[in-house]
């Protein structure tokens, strides 16, 4: 994610996490404002943790998460989500909506 | 999110009605031109896409409005990371009621170049 003078060049890889962090702002712009408001400051905080931590080419783990996150957007798409319960310290398996 | 992106525009549309047909009919000529900007769909003026797409980036929270310029990087110039780009373009979506697809998005990374996509782009309202 790092800037740098050169002329930005997106890997494969940053393309589909900028994707899938694209469409979780477009279903977040489905919802109700307040739930758009929270389900837009807990992805992005969850990005921009992920962009920290987590090691630029450690592929594998971001492989995972990139599959995670596009199940969990999968869930927030349905009508009847209307937010996401912390997606960072829940288990993955139950990690998204209140309900389904 | 076609209702959200309308309802934004329309609080930002407002044109005024003045009953001009009695007094001066409109020219025909500006009547065909009219019907024929319609068919072709129209292009937004250059200078009015550029105000507005620099007043969007000003509005963004992490922006220093004063560092906003027509030919700003979003990176270089302005410090913001990928994501925050991802969060301008969505906000230009929303501003000219039209979608950009992620291919065009991804080579957004400066003002200029916004603007060249949106001025070029006839569905931009």
């Amino acid at each position: 994610m790092g800037g740098g003078n050169a002329p930005r060049r997106l890997s494969g890889m940053q393309k589909q996490v900028l994707a899938l962090y694209r469409g979780f702002l477009r279903a977040a712009r489905s919802k109700s404002p307040d739930d758009r408001r929270r389900i837009d400051s807990v992805v992005s905080s969850e990005f921009r943790r992920n962009a920290h931590q987590v090691d630029r080419k450690n592929f594998l783990y971001i492989e995972y998460l990139l599959r995670r996150g596009k199940k969990q957007l999968d869930q927030l798409k349905s009508p009847d989500t209307t937010g996401l319960s912390s997606l960072s310290f829940a288990p993955p398996s139950q990690s998204v909506g209140s309900h389904k | 999110m076609a209702a959200t992106a309308r309802s934004a525009l329309l609080k930002y549309l407002r044109v005024p009605v003045k009953p001009s047909l009695p007094s001066n009919p409109l020219p025909f000529t500006l009547l065909l031109r009219r019907f024929s900007e319609e068919v072709r769909g129209s292009f937004l003026d250059k200078s009015e896409v550029t105000d507005r797409v620099v007043s969007v980036v000003k509005n963004f929270q992490k922006v220093e409005p004063s560092k906003v310029t027509p030919n700003a990087h979003f990176q270089n110039d302005l410090g913001l990371d990928s994501l925050d780009t991802v969060e301008i373009v969505m906000a230009l979506e929303e501003e000219f009621g039209f979608e950009i697809p992620d291919n065009e998005a991804d080579k957004i990374s400066s003002i200029d170049l916004a603007v060249d996509f949106i001025a070029s782009h006839p569905q931009a309202k």
